[in-house]
């Protein structure tokens, strides 16, 4: 379909989509262990010896591959799903990637080589160091970070360790009752207490922002846009309120793919961020992870920022440890450098216009599928939208469905899930992100999906999922009776 | 797209951004096509020296082994790779299936009783370990080793800060590099929430005390710190009183890629499973009574506990923990155990050489050992030793002294050294001539 023509209609036949169903058995149901047997090792004290050996399978390989590669065809991914997961930016995630982390060079690295045997290494984390630099507008970076939730937490200690050196107590961060459940989690880990600042038509009300704010602030954290993918307009007002009362102003990089050559966190008044490199630089996600981070701060909190880090001396680098102010280390070695490799390849790809357009991208995306299926769901928010917009499924509660049962009836239609009851100040909210690799067509298909099950029946809706590997999964029984390992089943 | 908008350019999309805050230019090179970028991320690791280019003998948690094919091929499956964390248990049985026998497996290594999805790294799941022994038990100090590894020490301080928990040190027996038992037992009497024993510690060295430890201590939360592959030979640390045991899991199944991703491993028993960080994997049934399987008690988590969370960690590395799974079910425990075994004799067997090289005391410590052990280099700086070894194309081992100017000083000369999967006798010979020769030259050059 070309721009301008009319809409597809909702009469498009549903995909005849089955997930292969294998009721597939655990490795020890296939193959039962061998019975355990004292292990002895003339290295090991009689003391340690371990009384009896592993219990586990001894598969052949083509038994493990029939499992595993079976296990594998129970699972969505971007690679054969249209993925619009809120908040996680679910974009694909350019294979050449793959190629090159498994190169010899990438893989075959030990973190305690001589800096002179990791020249390459070094060089191609200083140049990322560099781009997230100049995308976020805050050029202090540090790459020793595992995962978005992590950079909240470093960045949390950075902004105690800016305090004490100031002398400074201050004990509370504020957030927006909009804020990911990481940013309380993160400022109550880095010991501060937490106060949440109510939303005014989905964003900061910046009156109760200005009357909670004071000489115990800490920190406030925002991600912008918010999580109801609003921006919030008020940003530069907050950060001087943020600023005046002598708090940090931190930004949650969750959302960064909405605003990248459009906007940066240094231009909009933040101290420091996190990103999340495997959703705006297209890493892997894993099936939850491995996650990659970096932390980005201006002049305020660069000196705390931890060690070791990168130095230029003419064309050498080399690690160095010798940060005074530096909070020390927060994981192992440098931080997830396989993955960074891929995210410095996304951004070469993509260069200073693709950047931009990814963000134009994505939010062309978010506000074409959003109009559309607003039609049907009520936008509890402004309808000018970022990355990710949110619906209400209040209105379903009419005919007795929830949220819950659209998106298992979604589902069906071989598309997963939007995500779902979060944010949570929207009543059965959905939040959905279209990323910008997502073609209209895809877009399209998700609508005609959206509204054939929009359209189902309340049976139907509260049978579903009815063609994936297992019908609807009773969660209350997991957590009732918990059964975590094999021996408990 | 536009028309459907009402709107005439997609710049319309971003006039919510107030004027002063637009970005006119990041500052980025022109965007390469893909063969651009690969030559020219190649054209940086060609000036990388992979280990495969040496003698490697560095350890310290990290393992560069051989990868059976099978391993990266299934990981390597679509919808493992590409998919997201499991919300959608329907959708998700494969991603979940996969981590419930990975719990399982950590479970049966370490003998305990559950096992959570992983965590970052070991370092980390060292430090929430100690977070949640506080949650545990009363007290403000928790004990370790003081032969931790200078890193790992620095992540705990940093995840410590905002509980106001201290360390308190326990020292190594300077002949056996074990833990000093007497000091141990002091320390866990006064106010203190949490002993962490490395398994083996830091040096290689096995603390030969650990199955008395848990009577020493009563109930303060015994938190140990085991190397997976090592577990295939030792007693598990559940049948040694142990309440948590966290481990680095990057040896089985992946390559250490400069140091990560790497995998946090963390088992525990089964009455503090509340108080565990991280996701959990659990079977259930589906509607029509088949076995299947969700996240669940997840109001541990922070989406749902939000700052009352067992911890913040959102993400686990379940890529890394679905290789560390292939790469057990591909060897089994027979071969790994041969595999650990065979790792072992070849470094006591560099332990042996590096015994008889003029300046060179091998092992430093007395004390058992398996894969990684202390050579003492009195008189010589670790460093330059390093560098003149490196240009012989042998990577020598692991300096263990904290780097930071001003840090306090190791109180000894010396490397943690290990062998790489790919060492042979013959690489231990060359390493013992090279290590002699170089202290030789380094004695008339100090």
């Amino acid at each position: 379909m070309t721009e301008g023509q009319a809409p597809a209609t909702t009469e498009s036949r549903p995909p005849d989509f089955h997930q292969a169903r294998w009721n597939e058995a655990l490795p020890w149901e296939i193959r039962p262990p061998v019975a355990p047997t004292p292990v002895t090792s003339p290295f090991v004290p009689p003391a340690l010896q371990r009384k009896a050996s592993l219990r586990w399978p001894e598969l052949t390989e083509l038994e493990m591959v029939r499992h595993y590669t079976r296990l594998s065809q129970m699972n969505f991914s971007i690679e054969t799903s249209f993925y619009p997961l809120g908040s996680c930016t679910m974009k694909y995630n350019p294979r050449v990637g793959e190629v090159l982390a498994r190169r010899p060079g990438c893989a075959d690295m030990h973190p305690a080589q001589p800096d002179s045997t990791a020249q390459g290494s070094l060089e191609l984390l200083y140049r990322l160091e560099e781009a997230l630099g100049a995308i976020t507008g805050l050029p202090n970076v540090s790459l020793q970070i595992g995962a978005g939730a992590h950079g909240e937490f470093v960045a949390l200690l950075l902004t105690r360790a800016y305090f004490e050196d100031k002398g400074e107590e201050r004990t509370e961060v504020l957030l927006p009752d909009t804020a990911h459940g990481t940013n309380p989690a993160s400022a109550a880990m880095a010991g501060f207490t937490t106060r949440e600042i109510p939303s005014k038509n989905g964003c900061v009300d910046v009156r109760a922002l200005s009357e909670a704010l004071g000489p115990k602030t800490a920190a406030f954290m925002l991600t912008n846009p918010n999580t109801a993918g609003l921006f919030e307009e008020d940003v530069l007002e907050i950060a001087d309120r943020v600023h005046g009362a002598g708090g940090v102003l931190y930004y949650d990089g969750a959302n960064l793919n909405a605003i990248m050559g459009k906007t940066s966190p240094g231009k909009m008044g933040f101290d420091v961020a996190h990103l999340n490199l495997h959703k705006t630089f297209g890493t892997p996600h894993g099936g939850g992870g491995p996650g990659a981070g970096a932390l980005c701060a201006g002049s305020l909190l660069k000196d705390y920022l931890p060690v070791p880090r990168i130095l230029k001396e003419g064309r050498r680098y080399r690690w160095s440890y010798d940060f005074p102010k530096s909070i020390g280390k927060v994981k192992s070695a440098y931080g997830n450098v396989a993955l960074n490799l891929r995210a410095y390849a996304f951004i070469l790809a993509h260069g200073e216009e693709g950047i931009r357009r990814v963000s134009e991208r994505a939010v062309l995306n978010s506000n074409y599928l959003g109009k559309r299926l607003g039609a049907h769901l009520d936008r509890p928010f402004k309808t000018l939208v970022k990355h990710e917009f949110v619906l209400s499924g209040s209105r379903l509660k009419e005919r007795g469905v929830r949220t819950l049962d659209l998106a298992k009836r979604l589902l069906e239609e071989g598309v997963h899930a939007p995500t779902v009851y979060f944010p949570a100040l929207v009543e059965e909210s959905l939040m959905i992100e279209p990323p910008e690799t997502e073609s209209r067509h895809e877009l399209d298909n998700f609508y005609d999906a959206f509204v054939r099950a929009l359209s189902d029946t309340p049976e139907n809706l509260h049978a579903a999922p009815r063609n994936l590997a297992v019908d609807r999964v009773d969660e209350v029984l997991a957590a009732k009776e918990p059964k975590l390992v094999w021996r408990d089943l | 797209m536009l028309a459907e908008l009402g709107i005439s350019s997609v710049e319309e999309l971003f006039q919510d951004i107030p004027r002063k805050a637009l970005v006119r230019k990041i500052g980025l090179a022109k965007p390469l096509g893909e063969e651009e970028v690969v030559g020219r991320i190649d054209g940086l690791l060609d000036r990388n020296k992979p280990l495969g280019e040496f003698d490697s003998f560095l350890g310290g948690g990290y393992r560069s082994l051989y990868q059976p094919a099978v391993v990266d091929g299934l990981l390597q499956r679509s919808e493992f790779y590409t998919a997201y964390t499991p919300y959608q248990a329907e959708a998700s049985q494969g991603t979940l299936q996969a981590i419930f026998e990975f719990q399982s497996l950590w479970a049966e290594m370490t003998g305990m009783e559950v096992a959570n999805a992983s965590l970052y790294d070991g370092a980390t799941a060292i430090a929430e370990a100690m977070l949640m022994a506080r949650r545990l038990h009363p007290g403000r100090r928790f004990v370790v080793p003081k032969s931790l590894f200078w890193e790992r020490r620095s992540v705990l301080e940093n995840y410590a800060r905002g509980t106001g928990a201290e360390m308190a040190e326990v020292p190594w027996d300077p002949a056996t590099g074990e833990l000093d038992v007497d000091t141990l037992k002091r320390e866990c009497a006064n106010d203190c929430f949490g002993l962490l024993v490395e398994y083996p510690n830091s040096f290689g060295v096995l603390e030969e005390s650990l199955p008395t430890l848990k009577s020493l201590i009563g109930d303060v939360p015994l938190v140990v710190a085991a190397d997976p592959l090592s577990l295939l030979l030792l007693e598990p640390p559940g049948s040694l009183g142990a309440d948590i045991v966290v481990g680095e899991g990057q040896g089985l199944g992946s390559s250490p890629s400069y140091g990560g991703p790497l995998l946090g491993l963390m088992a525990t028993r089964k009455a503090h499973v509340r108080q565990m960080p991280g996701r959990l994997v659990g079977a259930t049934r589906d509607r029509a009574g088949r076995r299947a399987y969700t996240l669940t008690l997840q109001t541990r988590e922070q989406h749902i506990r939000r700052s009352r969370a067992t911890s913040n960690v959102c993400t686990n590395n379940a890529l890394v923990a679905l290789s560390f799974l292939l790469f057990a079910s591909s060897r089994g425990p027979r071969r790994m155990r041969e595999l650990i075994e065979s790792l072992a004799e070849r470094t006591h067997h560099l332990a042996d050489a590096l015994s008889h090289v003029e300046g060179m005391t091998a092992p430093r410590f007395r004390g058992p050992f398996l894969t990684d052990f202390v050579v003492g280099l009195d008189g010589v700086d670790p460093s330059r030793f390093l560098e003149a070894m490196a240009e012989r194309k042998i990577l020598a081992g692991t300096s263990l002294a904290d780097p930071r100017p001003g840090a306090a000083p190791l109180g000894f000369s010396g490397l943690l050294t290990s062998v790489d999967g790919r060492v042979d006798n013959r690489a231990i010979d060359r390493y013992a001539k090279a290590a002699a020769e170089v202290l030789a030259e380094l004695r008339r050059s100090p």
